[in-house]
């Protein structure tokens, strides 16, 4: 056993960290010169893309080059990608997808020019995801679907060009196996979009209502039927992502500073014991969770599955981001109240609006309680 | 011992709770608070006509003489209807200090005006440097003739927005820390050197930041006694508390009997989610954490009620109390309503967030535990 990463690890760490800091355009400039930063991250040879195969553009990272590659975007807090086309569609594509399907999307994913929405979750499929109902009927000459159903919950649909999406195409048997993958186009007069305002007042997610939306065959994924199979693959990519370990990382060290600012008698609230500890108590749990990562890292290197350890990570990581929210709030103090007009400690607002917002970290890719569920059943085999 | 309630309190209650069933539907509710001034003077106006603005007043002060206890039932059922009019600013804070320690001049100016609806108030106590000591206090009245200067600034006052009048707690004597050297001021809103800074709170109130500046009041507006403010900040507060915990309380309420009525009509893998064992539990917990909090918001009041001389002690346990179950309660309802539990649309999130900032007003969790155990 080695704690320590290799010599030509190091040496890939150092270059991503020289990378980062020749490139990353700061302050303001993160919105405008966001497109010159993605430029400068392919042209260093597919670092736009750095889960994806070299096959398909992708630097052809080792585990524990993406690993390292992570955690240095995380710790400098580059500007994130819309997950939906690079991280979740893109596999699914490059696995099940035609040639002409690969040819056709990828590009545009690629560049971000075409924005994708997940059109999976149902009023009546949410944690039973299979039980899904918008249907799917192949027309006669068996060109096209036919689509019919209802979306809820689709999370940036208002500016998604494009909508991967599960539907129903036969009812008969058990319900995984009537469930096809069908691309959609946003812009069909068949889609309507109704926001949902949630906690905060903020719209990102939407209900997308399907009218006779007539997708070609060629629009499909993979076989008719085998969409459940196809999505299972990408929700695993999904929860992996959605832990958050190094953004907690830097969220807690936030934390901390935000606490340094603020003033209880002769001292700050660092110094008071119930918060301190509180603080420590995640710091010692992130510690473990980092290394726990690692542990899934080591087997995957040596060629073996995750490892039972990686089906904590999502749960695990989203309680602690809550709990970080839950610091920030505490420390913005009577300021945790104000909303609107920028008042009180500069922190404050954002930390009502996180702890409002991180309460969905535990309810969507996979509900906590249902993640339990999951886990006892395949991992320690409890019926 | 008796816990039963009086007829006059069961009466209370069911007049209040009628009030709320049929006003404070979350749609409403919501359009009110987004109205320009957060909620309804018509309403207002209705709580000075059933006698709710009187109700904690002495017959002496043309009050009904109610007791903390009918405070507790009054604002349990508020708790209920997340009721957005400012009872707890004016009624609970100013109107409690007041009738606490204002002399006969100012029960007589004060008092009738916000019994006939016609005077609301705040109370300005909070600091940026002072989180959640009450004590900790810069805003400073100095000695100008036969009156006093004040200067200084406070923060996240409720109701700052609507406020005729404002009793500021300043510092007349030693530095920021000091429990003695505080003397409370009843402030005309209107008078020149205030600026205020009004902002929406994130439960669908509203407060302000309010920045003094050479605001000149006369001796006549003193509150108490010069320097010796602190006890009755303190005793403000211990109003407030239990007003807020009863609130809490009806809040609390609300979110898990929501909850069970969701989960045994929202159906996922061929079951009602309420068949689910960990859902059961979960909400057995959201149950008992209610009743527990229920409990101590009782005893603080009796005691409160009664001056007993654990009142104080009490009150930091249920201060902490009530932040522990209403953030477990709050989570869990959203958690358990799952993606309808983060919209807008449904109650559930509209109470959570009462809830949360609950948590934050005189003092958190944290810090009365800390008392607690002193
Ligand atoms: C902000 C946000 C963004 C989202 N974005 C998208 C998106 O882009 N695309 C998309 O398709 N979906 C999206 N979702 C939907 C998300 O995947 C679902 O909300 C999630 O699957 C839970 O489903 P539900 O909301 O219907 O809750 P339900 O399934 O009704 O669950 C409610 C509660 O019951 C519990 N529960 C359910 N079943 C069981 C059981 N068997 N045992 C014990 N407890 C159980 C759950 O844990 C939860 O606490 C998003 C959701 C949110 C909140």
């Amino acid at each position: 056993m080695d704690i320590e990463f290799s010599t030509a690890d190091l040496a890939f760490q150092q270059d991503v960290q020289a990378f980062i800091k020749a490139n990353l355009p700061r302050g303001m400039d993160m919105w405008t010169k966001r497109s010159e930063w993605f430029q400068a991250l392919r042209d260093k040879g597919g670092w736009d893309v750095a889960k994806w195969p070299v096959a398909f553009g992708g630097p052809g990272f080792t585990p524990t080059q993406r690993y390292i590659f992570d955690l240095e975007m995380s710790r400098n807090s580059t500007p994130p990608q819309i997950p939906f086309g690079v991280t979740m569609l893109a596999p699914i594509l490059m696995n099940y997808g035609t040639r002409e399907q690969q040819e056709r999307f990828l590009p545009g994913i690629r560049d971000g020019s075409v924005n994708w929405c997940q059109g999976y979750s149902e009023p009546g499929a949410g944690s039973d995801l299979a039980n899904l109902q918008t249907k799917a009927v192949l027309a006669a000459d068996g060109s096209h679907y036919v689509v019919n159903g209802q979306k809820i919950w689709t999370t940036l649909a208002h500016i998604a060009h494009w909508m991967f999406c599960l539907v129903r195409t036969d009812n008969t048997g058990i319900k995984q196996e009537g469930i096809t993958f069908l691309l959609i186009p946003m812009n069909d007069p068949g889609i309507e979009i109704k926001p949902i305002i949630t906690l905060g007042g903020s719209h990102s997610v939407n209900e997308v209502y399907i009218t006779d939306v007539k997708v070609p065959v060629a629009d499909r994924i993979g076989e008719e039927g085998k969409g459940w199979t196809y999505a299972k693959g990408l929700l695993v990519h999904e929860r992996t992502g959605l832990a958050g370990i190094q953004n907690s990382v830097l969220a807690l060290s936030k934390a901390r500073n935000n606490a340094l600012q603020v003033k209880v008698g002769d001292g700050t609230l660092l110094d008071v014991p119930a918060f301190r500890n509180k603080l420590g108590a995640l710091e010692a749990e992130l510690l473990a969770l980092e290394f726990t990562e690692l542990r899934s890292l080591a087997s995957v290197s040596a060629g073996s599955d995750p490892g039972p350890e990686s089906s904590i990570m999502k749960l695990k990581g989203t309680e602690i981001q809550q709990r970080i929210s839950e610091l920030n709030l505490e420390a913005a103090g009577v300021y945790a109240a104000a909303w609107g007009e920028q008042v009180g400690p500069g922190f404050a607002r954002a930390a009502t609006s996180a702890y409002l917002g991180t309460r969905a970290t535990t309810i969507f890719g996979g509900a906590s309680e249902v993640q339990k569920d999951v886990i006892a059943k395949n991992v320690l085999g409890l019926g | 011992m008796d816990l039963a309630f009086t007829e006059e309190q069961n009466l209370l209650r069911d007049s209040v709770r009628k009030f709320v069933d049929s006003q404070y539907a979350i749609s409403g509710r919501n359009k009110l608070s987004a109205s320009a001034a957060g909620f309804s003077r018509d309403y207002w106006q209705q709580y000075a006509e059933l006698g709710w603005l009187a109700l904690p007043f002495s017959e002496a002060d043309g009050g009904i003489g109610g007791t903390p206890v009918d405070t507790m039932v009054l604002m349990e059922e508020f708790g209920r209807g997340l009721v957005l009019e400012p009872y707890l600013a004016t009624v609970v804070m100013f109107g409690s200090a007041i009738s606490m320690a204002g002399n006969e001049a100012q029960r007589a100016e004060l008092l009738p005006a916000i019994m006939d609806g016609s005077l609301m108030a705040s109370f300005a106590y909070a600091e940026a440097q002072s989180h959640h000591d009450l004590n900790n206090i810069e805003t400073s009245a100095a000695a100008d003739g036969d009156g006093y200067l004040i200067n200084g600034e406070k923060c996240v006052v409720l109701n700052g927005q609507s406020a005729g009048k404002l009793l500021v707690s300043t510092r007349t004597s030693g530095t920021s820390q000091d429990h003695t050297g505080i003397t409370l001021f009843i402030v005309d809103a209107a008078a020149s050197g205030i600026k205020r800074t009004d902002y929406p709170t994130v439960d669908g109130l509203r407060a302000a930041d309010i920045k003094f500046t050479d605001v000149r009041v006369s001796a006549a507006d003193q509150l108490g006694e010069t320097g010796k403010g602190y006890a009755i900040v303190e005793s403000i507060a211990n109003r407030a508390i239990l007003a807020l915990a009863a609130e809490a309380v009806g809040a609390m309420e609300v979110l898990y009997q929501d909850t069970i009525a969701y989960t045994k009509q929202r159906r996922q893998f061929d079951h009602p989610l309420s068949e689910f064992q960990v859902l059961k539990h979960r909400m057995t917990e959201m149950f008992m954490e209610h009743a527990l909090a229920k409990s101590l918001c009782m005893k603080a009041t009796m005691l409160e009620t009664q001056g007993s001389a654990e009142t104080q002690r009490t009150i930091h346990a249920l201060k902490y109390l009530i932040g522990k179950a209403s953030r477990f309660v709050g989570q869990n309802a959203v958690q358990l309503h799952g993606g309808m539990g983060m919209t807008e649309e449904l109650r559930v999130a509209h109470y959570f967030k009462r809830l949360m900032v609950i948590d934050s007003q005189f003092g958190n969790t944290d810090h009365h535990l800390e008392r607690f155990v002193a």
